[in-house]
């Protein structure tokens, strides 16, 4: 069955003046695809989603979505950004409605909504409280739950649990399996974490050092939940470290 | 998340330590006023000139009314400095092109001292509420203006953008992202006009007025009664703490989430 295309890169290009830091970069993402795109570090991942978002204008090329011209307004995406990015002014459970209010829905499927990222999340004791007084695990965990809630068709994670404890980072990859199975999501998610990467993604793109095009594309065909320790997983993330330590 | 702290000897200490100053500066007024010279009055003498206002008031307006008097004028001043002082630092802040023709403008007279505009405002306005008002105005616009226009300029990019990939427009990034992260700023910027203002009032009533606390210490030196001039000075510095604190106050209520992390 032909797989229909959520994301359409052509020919992309990006500098910021003199710095090359996209180069030629063509690939698709299919529909309801768990992508991961691994890279060295600074070598243009967060640009590329940024573009992905409309966040950045290319140089040259286009990213499309759905046929059309990348758009917050028009698509149903988030973005889930590397650095911090609670609002400090909002509740933790203001923080997660925030997207749906922009959207204006519905109040009641709003209150809904949040009751059950806020359960999901594990805040229910922080509910009232704000950003600043929980540690950086919790306030990573109101910016996935805010992205979350908006039920998005695109899901652009950047090194979303980079800062986050290992127990934490463990569950929350299996939930972003669990929500991206569940409701059929397409993800692209950034990683620095190799193992991370063999555990999520269908399909790994390995970036070159910049100006950045795509070295490899990896298919990774093993079942959800996937076994760290079984022989097929160990060969894949080898190969990817391999791949990017050529750099 | 509330630490809890052994209430140690030092921290007894720090805390009588304000008392004992306050009780020294009290010591040492009665030791100047009782000298033979009586270069300041006593005390006494002050309190007793407080309790004879109460009596006789001057210029038939109570102290209270004195007090209002001034209260009043700075915050009508103020009240206007705000209503344009918000809006044009959030719009200098946020569109670029309003802020390369209105910034200059604003620079030029930014530095002109309240006081300075004295004359002009004498001549336009007279010597009436309507000329003390515009001159509060002109001390009290500056720094609301400002800190809105810095708090803007420092609105954290990153909120921005998470708005933006939401899909918010262009007003609702400013009504949800730059306001709310602007407003402590805009408050500190409206604390520090209420002092400007309450120096500039001061002024304006020591040149003209038959009411306010600037009228009465005017009103002390003219007939040379000190008791007085130091009560209204004592008084004007109370109302002056008073007014601070109701904003600290406000600060709190509309920022809770500043307070939560210190
Ligand atoms: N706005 C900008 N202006 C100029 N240079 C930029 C800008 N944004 C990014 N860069 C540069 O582009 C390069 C790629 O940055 P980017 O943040 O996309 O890398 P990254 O792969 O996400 O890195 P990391 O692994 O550290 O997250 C870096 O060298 C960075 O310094
Ligand atoms: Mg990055």
């Amino acid at each position: 069955m032909e797989r229909k295309i959520k994301v359409k890169v052509e020919d992309l290009c990006k500098s910021f003046g003199d710095l090359k830091v996209l180069e030629d970069c063509n690939f698709h993402i299919y529909d309801g695809e768990f992508v991961c795109v691994v890279g060295p570090t600074g070598c243009g991942k967060t640009t590329f989603l940024n573009m992905l978002s409309n966040l950045l204008e290319p140089t040259s090329g286009r990213v499309l979505i759905d046929g059309e011209k990348a758009s917050p307004q028009k698509h149903n995406l988030s973005f889930i950004f590397q650095e911090p990015s609670a609002f400090p002014w909002l509740t933790v459970e203001k923080n997660i409605a925030y997207g749906l209010r922009a959207k204006n829905k519905d109040e009641g499927y709003i209150k809904e909504q949040t009751d059950r990222i806020i359960d999901l999340m594990g805040l229910e004791k922080y509910r009232k409280a704000y950003p600043g007084e929980l540690s950086t695990s919790a306030e990573q965990k109101i910016v996935i739950g805010r992205a979350f809630a908006m039920d998005p068709d695109l899901l652009l994670m950047d090194e979303p649990y980079g800062q986050m404890d290992v127990k934490t980072r463990f569950y929350l990859q299996d939930e972003v399996i669990r929500i991206w199975k569940e409701y059929q999501k397409t993800v692209v998610f950034i990683t620095h974490n190799i193992e991370e990467a063999v555990y999520l993604a269908e399909r790994v793109l390995i970036l070159t050092n910049k100006p950045a095009r795509v070295k490899e594309d990896v298919p990774i065909h093993l079942p959800h939940p996937r076994d760290i320790n079984d022989p097929e997983f160990v060969r894949i993330r080898n190969y990817i470290t391999e791949q990017i330590k050529w750099w | 998340m509330k630490k809890i702290r052994n209430i140690t000897r030092r921290d007894v200490f720090l805390a009588v330590l304000p008392v004992l100053s306050i009780l020294m500066a009290i010591g040492l007024w009665l030791l100047v006023s009782s000298g033979e010279d009586h270069i300041i009055p006593t005390p006494g003498e002050v309190y007793e000139r407080a309790v004879r206002l109460f009596e006789k008031p001057i210029n038939h307006v109570s102290l209270w009314g004195h007090i209002w008097a001034s209260v009043k004028r700075v915050l009508i001043g103020l009240f206007f400095a705000c209503v344009t002082g918000i809006p044009f630092g959030l719009l200098i802040g946020w569109n670029k092109t309003c802020r390369s023709v209105l910034k200059p403008l604003f620079d030029l007279i930014r530095p002109i001292p309240a006081l300075a505009w004295i004359p002009l405002m004498t001549l336009w306005f007279g010597i009436g509420e309507t000329s003390k008002i515009a001159l509060i105005y002109m001390g009290t616009l500056r720094p609301v203006l400002v800190n809105t226009y810095a708090g803007v300029s420092m609105t954290p990019q990153i909120n921005i953008d998470v708005a933006r990939v939401f899909g918010a427009s262009q007003f609702q990034v400013v009504k949800d992202i730059v306001m709310p992260s602007t407003l402590s700023a805009i408050l500190a910027g409206i604390k520090t006009a209420l002092g400007t203002g309450w120096i500039v009032v001061l002024a304006a009533e020591m040149i003209s007025a038959n009411t306010g606390l600037g009228f009465m210490i005017i009103r002390g030196s003219n007939v040379a009664d000190l008791a007085l001039v130091i009560f209204a000075m004592l008084i004007i510095g109370i109302v002056g703490a008073l007014l601070s604190a109701v904003l600290t106050f406000l600060e709190r209520k509309l920022c809770p989430w500043k307070t939560v992390i210190n």
